[in-house]
């Protein structure tokens, strides 16, 4: 009797899942998959990025969707780590089937994705990984087949940084503070040095400290003793403005200079009065005029300002793998990667996007200068690669 | 730039110091590597900031504030999490495995409710200095190098002289056979917990006026358990000259070698100290407990 009810209840369970199998299969929507960061310290750019995307699908949705479609967002949190980020990344690949994959922002994680996405033959448009190893393979120098990103890269971002240093701030030596375990932080800081000693500089002190790092003086002790004129910090806003306060605390009278990881609002409040005077290299600004009406869009939708740039480089991303789906007029992830290496000229939230074939990173990209000035970033030039 | 060094090791190793106490004394009397504690120490930190920026009290409140607030939290963490798993005997695996995930649960609860953003407390203390053999010392480090050093006494004091403190001590020796002498250790334990708590909040408020707050900013513990080990696990003084010991040296190899490898040296210390000393720097009796 009482097998009976067992063999009962696991045809039940059988039936059930033939039902749910047959429930979640959906033909017409087309998933893109977003890898981000949506705990720990870089979340706040990666929940940007993914209101930012909803957004822009909802408003792509309503317009009929791509190709009778309706688009749908598949988003896993990466935690900002290259492990969780590889497993999610199988999840996406595998198990759902996304068409593309948006994200992430961080260099050393999308290296680590690149181990899935390119044998799995899906195409992952980076929003902010600046390191030019992500779409380059570094060991035999080939693009990778199916590795793009929206955002300038370092050499670019070291190279804008430097000049400024020494053109506008007329600075003659420089101290470099970089994070040691991350791919983004020390090849910014070598990429800055190389500049900077081309352009007539000294290098004073380059001082390396690991990841998760929250006092900075023993080092500073040092810089202050070479006395700098620039302190160029290639780190994260938290690190960032823990370093400026220390140094501040020392009475370090150095100006500060940075990367496109110092764009949060968090720099503000963390380093308080001794981020003011400072400047940084950045991919978008609040104050461009191009992303206005987008910007006011988000802030009407979320009841908050957008934490910049991940999610315009996001939505650019989006847009990019919408037109390739277009011209493709399929949604196989093989041929949405030969469109996106062909995209050119294609209006995106921050200008025209053209991809180089030879490296898959975006030509013509601007850098925007920004200075920390009463408590706010203020625009102060914009930067072209040619 | 060699007493600068020393006088920032002996700031950063104050705060160790702090912590490696509050987590020795749930060991000294329980057994376990208590890893929610650096949770409690984080939740107190921002219970510190509210009451400051969001409530407008004066710093003195908002460390009161902390205070209570980590000792309740303390106390409920045992009550939950420990208390059953003491009346059944549970071996102290049990106890870290359960404390680790109350650590995981606090840090994602502060995720999921107020979010993953840093904070970082007013600029009131921390931008005045103060000068020392020529050397400058931040106020607040000082005021923490105090502050850590009366509580720290006063705890001291607390377990030397107070009917309960010797209670502590009797139980940290043998808890049952004061249990056999008429100690209510489930009032005890509640009452090392509280002390413990009232610890992490002070340690709490300090970091965050130090750095910043944040969810993960916990686990700067992991600091306080090596301190605490070199000092000798549950011994009290050890935990203090362990914490010292450990910021200035971590402080001049930042100095003098590499910042990166700091960590490096802080664990190989650990191992070579656990070579020739099993029981750390201060740590007999619990030889003889075994």
């Amino acid at each position: 009797m009482k097998s009976k009810w067992i063999a009962l209840a696991i045809l039940a369970v059988f039936a059930l899942t033939l039902v749910g199998c047959g429930g979640a299969k959906q033909e017409d929507v087309i998933k893109i998959g977003h890898a981000v960061a949506l705990t720990g310290d870089s979340s706040m750019w990666g929940i940007a990025e993914k209101n930012a995307l909803e957004m822009e699908i909802a408003k792509i949705n309503a317009a009929g969707g791509v190709l009778g479609k309706k688009l749908q967002l598949i988003a896993y949190d990466t935690r900002a780590d290259a492990t969780e980020a590889v497993n999610v990344t199988k999840r996406l690949v595998s198990q759902d089937k996304v068409a593309a994959i948006i994200g992430p922002g961080q260099s050393g994680v999308a290296i680590a994705m690149s181990s899935v996405t390119e044998p799995g033959k899906v195409p992952m448009i980076g929003t902010t990984p600046t390191n030019p190893k992500v779409t380059v393979d570094d060991k035999t120098n080939q693009v990778r087949k199916y590795s793009f990103r929206t955002c300038f890269i370092d050499p670019f971002q070291g190279t804008v940084a430097a000049q400024f240093a020494t053109k506008e701030l007329k600075a003659k030596t420089a101290a470099v503070v970089y994070d040691v375990g991350s791919d983004y932080s020390s090849w910014l800081g070598k990429y800055f040095i190389e500049e900077f000693t081309k352009q007539g500089g000294t290098i004073a002190n380059n001082e390396a400290f690991r990841s998760g790092e929250l006092d900075f003086r023993a080092i500073l002790g040092k810089v202050k003793q070479a006395n700098p004129d620039v302190i160029f910090i290639p780190t994260m806003q938290k690190e960032a403005a823990l370093v400026m306060k220390q140094a501040r605390d020392l009475g370090i009278t150095a100006k500060f200079l940075g990367g496109d990881g110092w764009g949060s609002p968090d720099l503000i409040t963390l380093g308080g009065s001794a981020v003011e005077g400072s400047y940084f290299v950045n991919l978008a600004s609040l104050d461009d005029p191009d992303i206005q009406k987008w910007i006011a869009d988000y802030k009407a939708k979320y009841n908050q300002e957008p934490v910049l740039p991940n999610p315009v480089m996001a939505v650019d991303g989006l847009l990019a793998v919408v037109d390739a789906i277009k011209k493709a007029n399929s949604a196989d992830p093989v041929k949405i990667a030969e469109q996106l290496e062909k995209t050119k000229d294609l209006p995106v939230l921050t200008g025209k996007l053209t991809i180089d074939p030879k490296t898959h990173n975006p030509l013509n990209k601007p850098a925007v200068m920004q200075e920390v000035k009463g408590g706010k970033f203020v625009f102060k030039s914009k930067v072209v690669t040619q | 730039m060699f007493i600068q060094t020393l006088v920032t090791g002996l700031a950063i190793g104050g705060i160790y110091a702090l912590m490696a106490v509050g987590y020795s004394l749930v060991f000294s009397v329980l057994n376990f590597s208590n890893f929610a504690y650096g949770s409690i120490i984080m939740l107190g930190a921002y219970a510190g900031y509210y009451i400051l920026t969001q409530m407008g009290q004066p710093l003195f409140v908002a460390v009161l504030a902390a205070i209570i607030g980590s000792a309740i939290l303390a106390y409920a963490n045992e009550k939950i999490a420990y208390s059953s798993l003491r009346r059944r005997n549970a071996s102290s695996l049990y106890f870290m495995i359960s404390a680790m995930g109350t650590a995981i649960f606090l840090e994602n609860l502060v995720y999921a409710t107020i979010g993953s953003r840093f904070y970082a407390f007013p600029e009131v203390l921390t931008r005045q200095n103060l000068n020392v053999l020529g050397t400058s010392l931040g106020i607040l480090d000082a005021f923490a190098i105090v502050f850590s050093s009366v509580a720290i006494y006063g705890l001291h004091w607390f377990l030397q002289n107070s009917k309960m403190g010797i209670a502590i001590r009797a139980a940290s020796y043998d808890m049952q056979v004061s249990q056999i002498n008429g100690v209510n250790i489930n009032r005890l334990i509640g009452l090392v917990f509280l002390l413990a708590g009232a610890l992490a909040g002070i340690s709490g408020v300090f970091l965050g006026m130090k750095y910043m707050v944040y969810p993960t900013m916990g686990w700067i513990t992991n600091k306080a358990y090596i301190a605490a080990v070199i000092g000798g696990l549950g011994s009290l003084p050890g935990a203090v000259v362990g914490g010292l010991l450990l910021g200035v040296l971590e402080t001049f190899v930042s100095a003098y070698i590499s910042s990166a490898i700091r960590d490096v040296f802080s664990f190989s210390l650990l191992v070579v100290l656990l070579l020739v000393m099993p029981s750390g720097l201060f740590g007999k009796y619990l030889e003889e407990k075994v």
